[in-house]
């Protein structure tokens, strides 16, 4: 009927495109993470751990996980808990919750760098609406993005507003997947709705909330474009993330070999995440009333 | 009886609410700047045609189409091959070889920039549409999703068409593709939204900027301030504008779709 050999050469241009721009590049990350080089000379001379050494050591490193830390400890529960009560809300398949959903879900496709310029606009010092609407109660002009103990609450309010339709949207997929029944829970009379909330509906979506949980805090780890956007990492680094210090070393510096390394301690912390998701999901998580 | 009735109106004004920050940047893009900074708006087309024109937008939006659209359609080709391979065929090392197309969802990009940075680098490929496209291509994901969907496609479709003498690709591109086109179009909206608001990959890969996309154009033109005391915010709302509007669009068209390629992929 077919040769022995199709689906190897249905599968090859996938693998081919995967093994070099994904498998190979993680080896070639670890490599160049033992080695100096400027990417200028021709020598690429082996310094064995040292670019780890200097990285650990560095204040800025550090500045920079406990920056990433913060962001996703705030900004993964904040959204989730948002999500889920919203979702509750939303879950039928009725016009005005659809087109709310809607409205929810557009900013999570819509461009970073459009979202990030916006909202650098709203919040911005001098013209700025928030600042404005400040004005108009008598209040003083708030330096936003200027300053460091603020800075990183407008990124984090940002990436809220940005990603809590996705969240919502799957949340709600959830809800759906586990009984009709349950997205009356909506109608139940005024006091008894809360109860039902907390005694039924989020315990019967953990398996969502778990999933949700892990890959959000993988992506918060990765969060790069809002903060390269508004802030450059500052002010004093306080919004300054992981990724925004690898694309400094790696591509301002040219410091290829501390890049790498960067690249590869993320790497390990965030596959350790997801096997640790592939552990727990793979799992049937128990539902408890 | 009362809430009932509520309830679209409430939905609908918490929805612009929600929505102001993107609805009062579309309102912004049509002001003049003076009458913005004045606080009396008049309105005009001019942010456009300079930000078209001048600030060489459409040169970036083309730029974006261009990409977006090859990376979706290859990106779509090398999918639906290697998921008709995984579902429909038992091969020595199939599941082996699906496992490591799946593990790909898995590894965080940020370790693939600088190597490929510096594998584009090697054969030339800097500053070109190939060096924007090809790491871009293999995705993983969809891979993954269109064959769990072909799975659910009765086998004895493909026998019967096997009977009559087609050949594999033949078989794939008449009986599977056509059955599978819900779960393709799915596929193909969340790989171009995705290459469509790819920043950090066209920042790292990208200097000369006749090769620009939008996110790269706009992120430059926010930073670099036109206007000659203040910045010209209009002229920037219009560039943002114009690098939303296409997926805006997009999304009112088929929510539906995107919707369901999204979730089907997080609810097993």
């Amino acid at each position: 009927m077919h040769s022995r050999l199709t689906p190897y050469l249905l599968i090859a241009p996938l693998l081919a495109f995967i093994a070099v721009f994904t498998y190979v590049p993680i080896l070639t990350s670890v490599n160049l993470s033992f080695r100096e080089w400027d990417f200028l000379t021709a020598a690429k001379p082996w310094v064995g751990t040292e670019n780890y050494r200097l990285v650990l050591t560095s204040n800025q490193f550090w500045n920079s996980v406990q920056v990433t830390a913060i962001f996703a400890l705030i900004s993964v529960p904040l959204r989730l808990m948002l999500a889920i009560g919203i979702a509750s809300y939303l879950v039928r398949e009725a016009l005005p919750q659809r087109l709310l959903r809607g409205a929810l879900f557009l900013p999570s496709v819509t461009s970073t760098v459009a979202i990030a310029v916006v909202f650098s606009w709203l919040f911005a010092t001098d013209y700025g609406v928030i600042n404005a609407a400040l004005a108009v109660f008598g209040l003083p002009k708030v330096y936003w993005l200027q300053d460091p103990q603020l800075a990183l609450w407008v990124i984090i309010l940002v990436n809220t507003w940005k990603q809590l339709g996705y969240d919502i949207v799957i949340y709600i997929a959830g809800l759906q997947a586990i009984s009709p029944d349950l997205y009356d829970a909506a109608n139940v009379d005024g006091g008894k709705r809360f109860h039902v909330f907390r005694r039924v509906t989020v315990p019967l979506v953990m398996p969502t909330t778990y999933f949700l949980l892990v890959i959000s805090v993988i992506e918060a780890f990765q969060v790069f474009t809002v903060v390269d956007v508004m802030t450059r990492g500052g002010p004093a680094g306080a919004t300054d993330m992981v990724v925004n210090m690898l694309y400094r070393v790696g591509f301002t510096l040219f410091d290829i070999g501390q890049g790498s390394a960067i690249a590869v301690l993320l790497f390990i912390l965030l596959i350790g995440l997801a096997i640790f998701k592939a552990r727990v999901l793979g799992r049937r998580v128990h539902y408890e009333a | 009886m009362k809430r009932e009735t509520l309830w679209p109106w409430a939905a609908l004004v918490a929805g612009l609410i929600f929505l102001s920050p993107v609805l009062y940047t579309i309102w912004m893009s049509f002001l003049t700047v003076d009458s913005y900074y004045a606080g009396d708006p008049v309105l005009t087309l001019e942010n456009y045609r300079v930000a078209f024109g001048e600030f060489d937008f459409l040169r970036y939006l083309l730029n974006s189409l261009f990409v977006s659209g090859v990376v979706t359609l290859g990106g779509l080709a090398l999918a639906v091959m290697a998921a008709f391979a995984f579902a429909r065929f038992d091969f020595p090392g199939g599941d082996f070889l699906f496992a490591a197309v799946v593990a790909t969802l898995m590894i965080p990009s940020h370790i693939t920039l600088i190597p490929n940075y510096l594998t584009l680098a090697n054969i030339g490929l800097l500053d070109t549409y190939a060096g924007l496209i090809l790491p871009a291509i293999s995705n993983g994901f969809a891979a993954f999703f269109l064959r769990q969907y072909i799975r659910g496609i009765p086998r004895a479709l493909d026998e019967a068409a096997y009977m009559d003498g087609a050949r594999p690709l033949q078989v794939l591109w008449r009986v599977i593709v056509p059955i599978a086109r819900p779960a393709i179009l799915s596929m193909g909206l969340y790989i171009f939204i995705t290459e469509w608001n790819n920043y950090i990959w066209p920042l790292v890969a990208i200097s000369d900027s006749d090769l620009y996309t939008l996110q790269i154009g706009l992120a430059k033109l926010y930073r670099e301030n036109p206007g000659e005391d203040v910045i010209n915010w209009p002229l920037v709302m219009a560039a943002s504008t114009i690098t939303i509007l296409p997926i805006l669009i997009g999304f009112l068209a088929v929510e539906r779709h995107l919707v369901r390629g999204i979730t089907m992929g997080a609810v097993k």
